[in-house]
C-alpha cells in the first residue's frame, strides 16, 4: 500500500516536472511569438534613429508621441481607418451571407452538375488575384467604381474560399436533420436560417476573421481601386507617408501599430468561435 | 415568414451598405483626367514626395501636394484655350509602378508624371510618354547645362522637362575624422571634398585602427551595403573607380574588364579587410543610413536631400549631433566620381490630343516660369539662373555646380533599368559572401544585364523607330 503511495507521489512528481518545462516550453514561444508586437509598439515611442541603434534599446530611453501625432496630424487617417473598417466589415458580412447560401446548397441539396460546379468554384482558389487585377480594373472601372469603396468591396464577396470552408462545416451536419424538419414541414429556408446556420456559427466566426483579415490587408487591389486621398485605406494611406528618400522608421511603425490594432481586437473578440471554428470543420460525420 | 424578412433584410443591409460607400466614391472618369467639353479640360497629375509647400515646407499647410495645386492655380488664370482643372494626386515611390502599369493597362494612365527620371525612364522606352522636344526652347536649354538634358534624352528625343535635381556623394563624419586623427582629410563645411584613391585608403585604414572605441564603440568605416535592388547607385559609382565605362556607345554592358573586375576586387577586399560594416550582404541603404546617423560608420552615401534631412534631424534633436560634410567618391585617376537624379515632368500618351496638348502647356508653364522655377531650390536647381539666385541663402549650390563636370550618367538611359537594378544586387552579395570572385560577378552580372538590356530593346520604341 505504502509502496504504491510512494509511486504515486513518484509518478505525480514526475507529471508536475513534466508540467513545468512543458509550461516554460509555452511561456517562451509566447515571448517570442509576442515580441515583434512589443518590438514595433516600443519602436514606435522612439526616434526613427534609435529604432535601429546597435546595441538595441531593448525599452525607449525617451519616449515620444509625436509619430503617432504626425500619423494622425498630417493626413486623413481617421478616414482612411474608417475606410478600412468599413471595406472589410461590408465585404466580410455579404461574403458570409452569400457563402453560407452557396455552401448550404452545395453540401445538402441535391442538383444535376453539383460536383462540376463545385470544383470549378475550388479551382478559382488556385487563381492568384494578382494575375486577375488588370481585368479586374476593366470592369471597376467601367462599372464606374475606381476611387470608391464600392470597387473594393464587392470583388472581395466574388471569391470561393468562404463557400469551400463553410461547405465543410455543413457537411458535418447529419442529413437527417434536415430531412426530420422537411417531414415535419419546415421550408428548405426555414431548414437553412434555423437549423443549419446556428450550427455553423463557429465557421462563421473563423470565415469572419480570416476574410476580415485577408481584406484588410488586401494593399494591391485597394492601391489601385482607392487613388485618391479621401479613398484611400488604412494600409495604402500608411505605405504613402514613407518616402523613399527619407526612411522614418519610427514613423513607420507607429503606422503599422495603428493598422494592426483594429486586428488585434477583432481576434480577441471572435477568437472563441476562431478556435472552435478551425476544429470542427475538420470533423464530418 | 422567415425567409422573407431573412431577404428582406439581406437586401436592405446590401442596399444601404453600397449607397455608403457609392456616396465616398467619385466619378473614376473625372479624376482619370476626362476632357468634358470643348473648352474645359481636365488633366491629372502625379508625383511621388518631392518637397513640401510651394516654396518652403515652413509654409502653412505645406505638403507635396501644394507646388502643383499652386502652379495648377496659376496656370489656369491665365491659360487662354480652354478651362483647365488640374487633379493633382501624391503617391508613394513603392506604390509608383504597381498603379501605373495597372491604369496603363486599363487605359488610364495619368497625364503628367512628376518624378526622378531614372524611375521613370523604361515608360519611354515603352512608349507610355511623349517627346517633349516641341515645349523646350533655347532659353532653357541655354539655362540648363547639356549634362541635365542629357539625362532626360531618349534616342534623340526629350522625355522628361528637367526641375531640379538631387546629386549623389559621400558624406562623413568629421568629428569622427577628428578622433581618429584625420584632420588633414578635412574639406570645408559648404565643400565636396575630393580625395585621391590612395588617401581614401588611407583615411579608411586610419579610421579603423584610431577611432577611439571608448567613444564610438561598435563604429565602421564605410558604408556598403547589397541586400536588394536599392543597392544600385553608389555600387555603379564604386564599379566605375578604376575607369570602367560601364556602358557602350550602343547601350550594353561593358563591367567585364580589367577594369571593372578590378573595381569589384576593391569592394572585396575593402570588405574582408573590415573597412566597411560587416554583413554587407544583408544591409540595405535604408539601414546604413541610420548606422550613420547613429555615429556607426564613419562615411556613408548621401544625397541633397538625405543630407538636408540628416542636418534638420540633427537640429531637432531627433539625432545625434555630429559635424556632417561632404565628399566625393573616389577614382583611381584621381578626378571624383559624382551623379545625379534629375528630377522632372513627363507627359504620357493619353490619346487624347487635346489633354496631351494641355499636359504639355502645363509642363511648360511650371518648368520655365519664373516664380515657379524658384521651388527647384527645394532639390538642386537645374537652372544656373536659379542656382545663381540662391547661392548666398544655400551654398553649396556653387559645389553642386563644379561638381557637375564630373557628372555621369548612372542609368545609361537604357531600356530596362529597372529590371538591371534586379540583376546587380544577387551578384554583389555572392562577391561579398564569397560565393563568387570578382571576375565572376562582373562577368556574370555584364551577362545577365546585357539579356535584360537586349530583350528590353526589343521591345523599346526608342531603338525600334
Amino acid at each position: 500500500m505504502m509502496g504504491m503511495f510512494r509511486k504515486g507521489n513518484k509518478n505525480k512528481k514526475k507529471k508536475e516536472k513534466i508540467d513545468i518545462i512543458l509550461n516554460g516550453l509555452v511561456i517562451f514561444f509566447a515571448v517570442l511569438n509576442l515580441f515583434p508586437l512589443y518590438w514595433l509598439f516600443t519602436s514606435s515611442l522612439k526616434n526613427s534613429s534609435d529604432v535601429v541603434k546597435m546595441p538595441p534599446d531593448w525599452f525607449p530611453k525617451t519616449i515620444t508621441f509625436s509619430n503617432y501625432v504626425d500619423v494622425f496630424n498630417n493626413q486623413p487617417a481617421f478616414r482612411w481607418a474608417f475606410n478600412s473598417i468599413f471595406v472589410s466589415l461590408v465585404s466580410t458580412i455579404a461574403l458570409i451571407i452569400v457563402s453560407c447560401l452557396a455552401a448550404y446548397a452545395f453540401s445538402k441539396l441535391k442538383f444535376k452538375g453539383k460536383n462540376v460546379i463545385f470544383i470549378i468554384f475550388i479551382s478559382s482558389l488556385m487563381v492568384p488575384k494578382e494575375v486577375m487585377i488588370v481585368p479586374l480594373f476593366r470592369i471597376i472601372q467601367d462599372l464606374g467604381m475606381v476611387n470608391s469603396l464600392n470597387g473594393m468591396i464587392w470583388p472581395n464577396v466574388a471569391t470561393a474560399f468562404g463557400v469551400f470552408m463553410l461547405k465543410g462545416f455543413f457537411d458535418s451536419i447529419p442529413d437527417s436533420l434536415r430531412e426530420s424538419a422537411r417531414i415535419d414541414g419546415a421550408s428548405e429556408f426555414t431548414v437553412f436560417y434555423r437549423i443549419m446556420v446556428p450550427m455553423v456559427k463557429p465557421g462563421i466566426g473563423a470565415l469572419f476573421i480570416l476574410n476580415f483579415v485577408q481584406v484588410w490587408n488586401d494593399y494591391l487591389w485597394q492601391l489601385v481601386v482607392g487613388q485618391d486621398e479621401n479613398s484611400k485605406t488604412l494600409m495604402v494611406g500608411i505605405a504613402t507617408l514613407m518616402q523613399d528618400l527619407n526612411p522614418n522608421f519610427a514613423y513607420k511603425m507607429a503606422g503599422a501599430t495603428v493598422a494592426a490594432v483594429p486586428m488585434l481586437l477583432i481576434f480577441i473578440f471572435f477568437q472563441k468561435y476562431f478556435t472552435s471554428g478551425i476544429s470542427i470543420g475538420a470533423v464530418k460525420e | 415568414m422567415f425567409k422573407k424578412r431573412f431577404l428582406a433584410l439581406t437586401a436592405a443591409v446590401v442596399l444601404v451598405l453600397s449607397i455608403l460607400a457609392g456616396c465616398t466614391g467619385k466619378d473614376p472618369v473625372k479624376s482619370n483626367g476626362e476632357s468634358k467639353s470643348k473648352d474645359q479640360v481636365e488633366i491629372s497629375v502625379w508625383l511621388t514626395p518631392q518637397w513640401k509647400g510651394v516654396m518652403d515646407p515652413s509654409e502653412e499647410g505645406a505638403d507635396y501636394d501644394s507646388f502643383f495645386k499652386y502652379a495648377a492655380e496659376k496656370f489656369s488664370k491665365q491659360y487662354k484655350d480652354h478651362d483647365v482643372k488640374v487633379n493633382v494626386q501624391v503617391v508613394a515611390g513603392d506604390q509608383r509602378d504597381e498603379l501605373l502599369n495597372v491604369n496603363l493597362n486599363g487605359g488610364t494612365p495619368p497625364d503628367i508624371f512628376f518624378e526622378s527620371v531614372f524611375a521613370m525612364g523604361d515608360y519611354a522606352h515603352r512608349g507610355a510618354l511623349v517627346p517633349l522636344n516641341d515645349i523646350v526652347d533655347d532659353e532653357a536649354k541655354k539655362d540648363i547645362t547639356q549634362n541635365y538634358w542629357e539625362n532626360v534624352t531618349f534616342g534623340d528625343d526629350v522625355y522628361f522637362y528637367p526641375f531640379s535635381h538631387m546629386p549623389g556623394t559621400l558624406a562623413y563624419n568629421a568629428d569622427m575624422f577628428k578622433a581618429a586623427g584625420l584632420e588633414e582629410y578635412l574639406g570645408g563645411e559648404n565643400e565636396i571634398k575630393t580625395w585621391s584613391l590612395a588617401d581614401y585608403e588611407k583615411i579608411l585604414k586610419t579610421l579603423k585602427t584610431d577611432l577611439p572605441k571608448d567613444k564610438y564603440s561598435n563604429a565602421f568605416p564605410m558604408a556598403l551595403y547589397a541586400l536588394n535592388n536599392q543597392a544600385d547607385t553608389w555600387n555603379l559609382a564604386y564599379l566605375r573607380m578604376f575607369g570602367n565605362e560601364f556602358f557602350d556607345g550602343k547601350g550594353n554592358l561593358v563591367i567585364d574588364d580589367a577594369k571593372g573586375e578590378k573595381a569589384a576586387e576593391w569592394l572585396k577586399k575593402i570588405y574582408k579587410d573590415g573597412l566597411t560594416n560587416p554583413g554587407v550582404e544583408s544591409v540595405s541603404s535604408n539601414d546604413v543610413n541610420a548606422m550613420f546617423q547613429n555615429q556607426q560608420l564613419a562615411i556613408s552615401f548621401t544625397n541633397s536631400v538625405l543630407f538636408n534631412n540628416a542636418k534638420a534631424d540633427m537640429e531637432s534633436g531627433k539625432t545625434p549631433k555630429f559635424d556632417l560634410r561632404l565628399a566625393n567618391i573616389p577614382s583611381e585617376s584621381g578626378d571624383p566620381l559624382t551623379f545625379t537624379y534629375v528630377t522632372g515632368a513627363a507627359v504620357f500618351n493619353t490619346e487624347d490630343e487635346t489633354r496631351m496638348k494641355v499636359s504639355k502647356d502645363f509642363v511648360k508653364f511650371f518648368s520655365t516660369d519664373p516664380e515657379l522655377v524658384k521651388a527647384s531650390k527645394n532639390g538642386v536647381p537645374v537652372r544656373t539662373s536659379v542656382a545663381e539666385e540662391f547661392k548666398a541663402e544655400k551654398p553649396l549650390f556653387e559645389a553642386y555646380d563644379k561638381n557637375a563636370q564630373y557628372m555621369f550618367n548612372f542609368t545609361g538611359n537604357v531600356p530596362g533599368y529597372s529590371q538591371l537594378r534586379q540583376v546587380l544586387y544577387p551578384e554583389l552579395q555572392a562577391l561579398y559572401t564569397g560565393q563568387k570572385s570578382a571576375a565572376e560577378a562582373v562577368k556574370s552580372y555584364q551577362e545577365s544585364g546585357n539579356k535584360v538590356i537586349e530583350e528590353s530593346k526589343a521591345n523599346s520604341v526608342i531603338f525600334n523607330k
